[in-house]
């Protein structure tokens, strides 16, 4: 860690930010940044996980773009050749702001799921994961189940009723998802602010559980 | 006339399949199928149903990304901030001198902005935003806090996020 780069002795500071809510440094002049903490919105094409993100985020929701280069086999009649393309992925996502300390970034995964190390990109140290479902289209959110049941992370699975109809009951998209009774199979208002306020609730409920503390 | 719990228009509780829920074979976890390929390919935009792909039929693409590998700052996440070194402290050779994205970066980051953001409102691609801002942060005009954050998932950061999540209106 180099913080040479500060003129005044805020070397000190620095070292003091996990015990200090100010986040200010001796002088006062020390912008240290908040804690940046995440949670992943996943689910199929168009299921509402930028719907959910705009609900409540504190910031108009941005996009972030990757652009990834594939190579891939192609057989033709000449043979085997390579086809090099490049395909642009984007990610939406919102902030709120938790206090002058504490961002939570809501990421939702591109809908491709053929770039899965980019959800392993998106996934990596976050505190869990929201598979959104849409009731009519259960079939679209497998591959999202399958990635987080496979990852470390807590994650809930939660089924966006339009309109207030839902498809199918919950604990039928429970079994057709074959999901462990430990994971919170919930519904929720994409658009509703406390709805999905509520969602990441009980999903920080769960990733509460699993890192040893009491809700 | 629909009845609660119906689904949409036209698909009532008496034409539910209830064997097959409506035509959806329930998910099948990876472990309990064998021989299965590691991925799957979602349905598309154009709401084409997903492939079972056989095992290793046909060929399957590697996909290249772009941009070198970091050797200044390990770990750069999406959700890294990254703030500009005030001017008393930055590096002699002046910001002016740096090409136009890392001027625009240093000026963004007059406030601590994460990875993402400083590549989506300047329009970056995240790899390209990743390298930038790596090569700042060593040559002194950015500091990309990495390393100095505590653990996002020990339970006092969830139980903060919690309470402030409560406390939305």
């Amino acid at each position: 860690m180099d913080f040479a780069l500060f003129p005044d002795n805020t070397y000190a500071a620095i070292s003091d930010v996990s015990r200090s809510s100010s986040g200010l440094g001796s002088t006062g002049l020390r912008r240290v940044p908040p804690v940046p903490v995440k949670i992943v919105i996943a689910g199929g094409f168009g299921v509402g996980k930028t719907t959910t993100v705009c609900s409540i985020s504190d910031i108009q929701p941005l996009t972030t773009e990757a652009e990834m280069t594939e190579v891939s086999n192609g057989v033709d009649d000449a043979g085997d050749r390579y086809e090099k393309h490049t395909t642009t992925v984007a990610m939406d996502f919102g902030c709120i702001t938790i206090d002058e300390t504490l961002k939570l970034y809501l990421f939702g995964t591109p809908g491709q799921t053929r770039f899965n190390f980019m959800w392993d990109d998106l996934a990596h140290g976050a505190l869990g994961a929201v598979v959104v479902v849409d009731s009519d289209r259960l079939n679209d959110c497998f591959p999202a189940v399958d990635y987080f049941e496979r990852t470390e992370l807590p994650f809930v699975v939660a089924v966006n009723a339009f309109d207030g109809h839902l498809a199918h009951q919950l604990d039928d998209v429970r079994w057709a998802l074959a999901v462990k009774e430990t994971v919170p199979v919930l519904r929720f208002d994409a658009r509703d602010r406390l709805s999905v306020r509520d969602t990441l609730l009980a999903l920080l409920g769960r990733a509460l559980e699993r890192a040893g503390g009491q809700a | 006339m629909t009845q609660p719990g119906d689904g949409p228009a036209g698909r009532t509780a008496e034409n539910r399949d209830d064997s097959s829920l409506g035509g959806i074979l329930p998910r099948l976890p990876p472990y309990v199928l064998s021989g299965r390929s590691k991925t799957t390919d979602a349905p598309t935009a154009e709401g084409r149903p997903s492939e079972e792909s056989a095992p290793s039929a046909g060929p399957r693409p590697f996909v290249i990304t772009r941009g070198r590998v970091l050797g200044e700052v390990a770990d750069i996440d999406i959700e890294t901030q990254v703030s500009a070194v005030d001017a008393a402290g930055a590096p002699e050779r002046g910001v002016e001198t740096l090409p136009a994205e890392s001027q625009e970066i240093v000026a963004l980051c007059a406030q601590p902005m994460s990875v993402a953001e400083i590549s989506a409102r300047l329009r970056l691609q995240l790899g390209v935003t990743r390298v930038l801002v790596g090569d700042l942060h060593a040559a002194g005009y950015v500091v990309v806090h990495a390393e100095d954050v505590p653990d996002p998932r020990s339970p006092d950061i969830i139980q903060r996020v919690i309470h402030g999540l409560r406390a939305l209106s």
